[in-house]
């Protein structure tokens, strides 16, 4: 066994004891501490990428080396080790453009308290990515509601303790019907372990004996994640979590959280269940019903919206959709689609919010629409970004957003009967993206003197937030780059996605 | 190979772009200007106190405010590059066939150029349309104000239309499309007025809308298509699309419907009035004129070299076109006689004009082939003049209804001349270069197989010849010979005086192009019916 392969646990633990670590100590070394976890936890998911690259097939890592029943299981493939090092790097970018925002607006005393939760976060994120074990899947879900939770009412002013509540509420239920389905599986299969209960699985399908209850499980843990993910129509609590909250909170909360829930159903679906048995169960068409519904009924909202925080917010609504509807396309061009769309998503997202407080700062920090008028043209890396950002998301060339719309469509064919409807939706969103996504970008380059109303005369020059603008540069790159070089990382996540199961 | 396609898009595009980042392209050399007393100002130069990258390009091209000689070394420098580019755009066209990938954007996608004569035709004339505007502009824009974004955006413009001739590809043309879209956006929404903005939108949404219908069809095109790459006569691999002939036309009608939004073609033809108006007149021009085309040259591309006319031949999508062809057309010309502000009535005109391009593409015979890109070249000069005209009437006096325009011809007598050799064009009168196009037209019609259409479609031509000939020529007869009227006691028309020769130079080259081409037409035919021989 190689020293990389300890890389993978010894990240989840870095990242766990961070947070107990960064509690006792000051915000400013608890800050420092946090980057450099975070650049240390991105350096060792890199080793693992290029290692698991070379050998080409997983490897799995038992803890202490004992054997299940007693045993618990990391396995690490390709996909996982991609995912760990992208969402290192998201977490990297959002936390360093978020931290003007957070000296501002959360008291001295609590930062601290904020690098504790970011800990737990990153470590329960890559727990999610890596375990093998249902069981050990479920404590981290808690963590990582536990410590979202925090990330949104750090700020402790009333809306975003509203919406912590709200959240907290959601997000409960979602575990516990996750919950529930896991017990149902313990008790159908007698296994934890992913791998053993998938053979038992086969075996129940193969007898079709307790075919309800299986089916059961299998609703209860894809609805319980949906929740936690934000799938419409359990969406009510994004515009106020992501809307009110501090700025790397909302970034991570949307690129991040709920993209560590959309892995584990991709988890649960291959490796727990099987894709085979999955597809026959006809969950998949519910989730694609719901997943067409969120891109319509988000993009309806964020046109509706005034607020540019919480436009962006009901925007990830939709976007969730997209993701659920590959997954609800049964196909593995739709699940590779679907993963694609993750990174996309994140990239740009977080790119949006970071950009929007971009674009507030020099507003008199008015987040609707109408005080944004020509904020492009005095912060303008901020709208430069901002406007990639629309583009990328209205899914225009040479950006990330077109490369997993082609994805969707193409992985669509595959289908029987659902081709149709996914291609309207699709075509339909992107309209709907394009009015509320362009209307901003006009709006933030629309003139203020012309349009009659007096804003300061305040211009941010790049060397005055030079930490903010060079998270902007990066990430226009990191876009550029999923739109530009996307097959290496296409090929990346389909040879990933075979080596997953 | 691929510096010769690569220069004419880079350079325009870089060059706008320098344009646009220095410090007052936009809102805060205004801003400035607007608080000096502002202390915040002081608080926060916007360079730092230190001069930056950008200050120091604006010095080197030293266009940093708004004086006349700041503006004179701007359009030198855009004239510089636009020729510069227009150029080699034209040196690499006509110095034959090359091609070139750039890069892949996904497997089997590549970003792929290459020429052919298609693309040689649209090339030449944007560049030669261009050219004309931008000198045109340069005198027109004084009023209008902020040039430098202006202009920036004329040349980003530019090199993406050469990118779209040049499109080798249904990705490489979606891709340049859209960014047409988009760069050609900021020249509607230039005064910034409200107005202007929600047509700006529209114009968005309707591009957009249109460039997503279209990209529904490359969807469904990339499945059963051999590859998307251009070839002359098609693609389509009839044996794959055995059994899916049904969803294939429907995605092919969907893309006709959504490229036709930008050549105005009914049913999302409403952007074109609304944009028109407020949009500066050399703009509304190269609008009409040229990116009005690219909606032809998409439509061109997905019908002939990817799907190719014989799968369409004989189908209820043939059908619907032709019939949504001829509709627009009559619809246009009724709407443009009824309207009374002259860029709208100008705007109504495309629309009933570029169908007739789309009808004579539709009828899939060689003849109206021809006649089609006939009426490209034609069309794109004729309504640039007109467009322009338009501009010296509000240039000068601020007319900008029919109404107003009554004596104008005493006033402005070359511009009037220039117009009246233009309308007489787009009418068809011989020996004009627009005869020359509906004669084309009209005769493929009657060729064509296409029964009840082969009569129907040339007599609503020439209803809509007649219609035409109402709209702009009751604005000449009106220009040159007023209705008497009871003495007014001022002359509306007072102290309005001939159009500057900045103006009037590119004006009176385009129409002498009108003439010239109808006289001279032989050349053009003979390779215009290249084009439509190798595809049909």
């Amino acid at each position: 066994m190689e020293f990389v392969q300890n890389f993978p646990f010894i990240t989840i633990i870095l990242a766990l004891f961070s947070g107990p670590l960064c509690s006792v100590l000051k915000s400013r070394a608890a800050k420092r501490v946090n980057t450099a976890v975070i650049c240390l936890v991105l350096a060792m998911s890199v080793a693992v990428l290029v290692f698991t690259l070379r050998t080409g097939e997983a490897y799995i890592y038992r803890m202490g080396h004992f054997s299940a029943p007693w045993g618990n299981e990391i396995r690490v493939g390709v996909l996982e080790a991609f995912m760990a090092v992208f969402f290192s790097v998201i977490m990297l970018l959002c936390m360093l453009g978020g931290r003007r925002e957070l000296t501002a607006e959360v008291e001295e005393t609590k930062q601290n308290l904020y690098y504790v939760m970011v800990g737990l976060l990153l470590s329960s994120l890559l727990a999610l990515i890596y375990t093998n074990d249902l069981f050990t899947a479920y404590v981290f879900v808690e963590i990582n509601t536990i410590s979202a939770c925090g990330l949104i009412m750090i700020r402790q002013n009333g809306r975003s303790i509203e919406a912590a509540t709200r959240y907290m509420i959601m997000s409960l239920l979602g575990s516990g019907l996750f919950l529930m389905g896991i017990c149902y599986l313990y008790d159908l299969t007698g296994h934890l372990l992913m791998s053993n209960i998938k053979e038992q699985v086969a075996l129940l399908a193969a007898s079709g004996e307790y075919h309800i209850p299986l089916l059961i499980s299998i609703t209860l843990m894809s609805v319980g994640l949906a929740i936690k993910s934000a799938l419409f129509p359990f969406h009510a609590w994004v515009p106020d979590a992501y809307g009110y909250s501090t700025l790397s909170s909302a970034a991570i909360l949307s690129s991040l959280v709920s993209k560590g829930y959309i892995f584990l159903v991709v988890k649960i679906f291959y490796r727990v269940i099987g894709f085979d048995v999955i597809r026959e169960s006809k969950v998949i068409n519910v989730l694609f019903v719901f997943g067409v519904l969120g891109m319509i009924f988000g993009s309806v909202n964020a046109i509706r919206e005034n607020n540019i925080r919480r436009m962006i917010a009901w925007s990830s609504v939709a976007q969730i959709g997209y993701i659920y509807m590959g997954f609800g396309l049964g196909t593995t061009a739709g699940i590779t689609a679907s993963l694609f769309h993750i990174l996309s998503h994140a990239a740009t997202k977080s790119m949006l919010f970071v950009s929007a407080s971009g674009l507030t700062d020099v507003s008199h920090g008015e987040t609707d629409f109408f005080g944004l008028t020509g904020s492009g043209y005095r912060n303008r890396i901020a709208g430069v970004a901002f406007t990639a950002g629309s583009l990328s998301m209205v899914g225009i060339p040479l950006f990330s957003g077109f490369i997993s719309k082609v994805l969707f469509a193409s992985a669509a064919y595959d289908t029987s009967g659902k081709l149709i409807p996914a291609m309207i939706a699709l075509a339909v969103s992107t309209l709907l993206n394009a009015i509320y996504f362009m209307k901003t970008v006009i709006r933030i380059y629309t003139p203020s003197h012309r349009a009659g109303i007096k804003t300061d005369t305040r211009v941010i020059a790049m060397r005055e937030q030079p930490q903010k603008a060079v998270v902007l540069m990066l990430f226009i790159a990191l876009n550029l780059i999923l739109g530009l070089g996307s097959q290496p990382i296409v090929n990346m996540l389909t040879q990933g996605l075979e080596m997953f199961g | 190979m691929g510096i010769w396609i690569l220069l004419p898009i880079f350079l325009p595009v870089i060059v706008g772009i320098l344009l646009l980042l220095p410090p007052g392209a936009g809102e805060s050399a205004k801003k400035n200007q607007d608080h000096q007393s502002d202390s915040s100002l002081q608080e926060y130069p916007p360079d730092g106190g230190k001069e930056s990258l950008r200050t120091r390009f604006a010095r080197l091209i030293g266009t940093l405010d708004e004086s006349p000689e700041s503006l004179s070394r701007l359009h030198k420098l855009t004239a510089a590059a636009l020729i510069v580019s227009a150029l080699v755009a034209l040196a690499a066209a006509w110095s034959g066939d090359r091609s070139f990938t750039w890069f892949e954007l996904m497997e089997g996608i590549p970003v792929y150029f290459q020429i052919d004569d298609v693309g040689r035709l649209f090339v030449t004339v944007i560049s030669l349309v261009w050219v004309l505007v931008c000198f045109y502009s340069f005198v027109y824009m004084g009023h209008e104000g902020n040039e430098r974004r202006f202009f920036g955006f004329y040349l980003i413009v530019y090199g993406v239309l050469v990118a779209l001739s040049f499109s080798g590809n249904l990705v490489t043309m979606y891709l340049c499309y859209e960014l047409m879209t988009l760069t050609s956006m900021p020249m509607v929404l230039h005064s910034g007025s409200h107005e202007s903005i929600m047509a700006a939108l529209k114009y968005l949404f309707y591009s957009m809308c249109g460039a997503y219908l279209g990209l529904f069809a490359i969807f469904f095109l990339y499945k059963y298509c051999d590859s998307i790459t251009f070839t002359a006569g098609g693609t389509l691999n009839l044996a794959l699309a055995e059994g899916h002939t049904g969803i294939l036309l429907a995605a092919i009608m969907a893309s006709l419907i959504g490229f036709g939004a930008k050549a105005g073609m009914f049913p999302l033809h409403a952007w074109l009035p609304t944009a028109h108006p407020v949009a500066p007149a050399p703009a509304s021009a190269v609008l009409s004129g040229i990116i009005a085309k690219a909606g032809v040259l998409a439509i061109i591309r997905v019908v002939f070299y990817i799907v190719g006319a014989d799968f369409i031949r004989g189908t209820w999508v043939q059908t619907a076109w032709m019939t949504l062809a001829l509709l627009t057309v009559f619809m246009g010309s009724m709407l443009a006689f009824r309207e009374k502000v002259f860029k709208k009535r100008l705007a109504y005109s495309t629309v009933s004009q570029v169908s007739y391009i789309l009808f004579g593409l539709s009828t899939l015979a060689p003849t109206a082939m021809e006649g089609a890109l006939l009426h490209v070249v034609f069309h794109a000069i004729i309504k640039s003049v007109l467009f322009l005209t338009a501009g010296i009437f509000i240039f000068r006096g601020n007319l900008s209804r029919v109404d107003q325009l009554e004596g104008i011809g005493k006033k402005m007598p070359k511009t009037l001349w220039c117009f009246t050799f233009a309308s007489l064009a787009l009418v068809g009168i011989p020996p004009m270069s627009g005869f020359i196009s509906k004669w084309y037209l009209a005769q493929g019609a009657l060729e064509a197989n296409i029964g009840v259409f082969g009569w129907v479609g040339p007599a609503v031509l020439l209803v809509s010849a007649l219609l035409t000939a109402g709209y702009l020529l009751s604005v000449v007869t009106n220009g040159f010979f007023p209705k008497k009227k009871e003495a007014q006691e001022t002359d509306p028309l007072d102290g309005i005086t001939e159009a500057p020769a900045g103006m009037l130079i590119p004006l009176a080259i385009l129409a002498a192009l009108t003439v010239l081409l109808g006289i001279f037409p032989n050349p053009l035919i003979r390779f215009v019916s290249k084009i439509a021989a190798a595809v049909l």
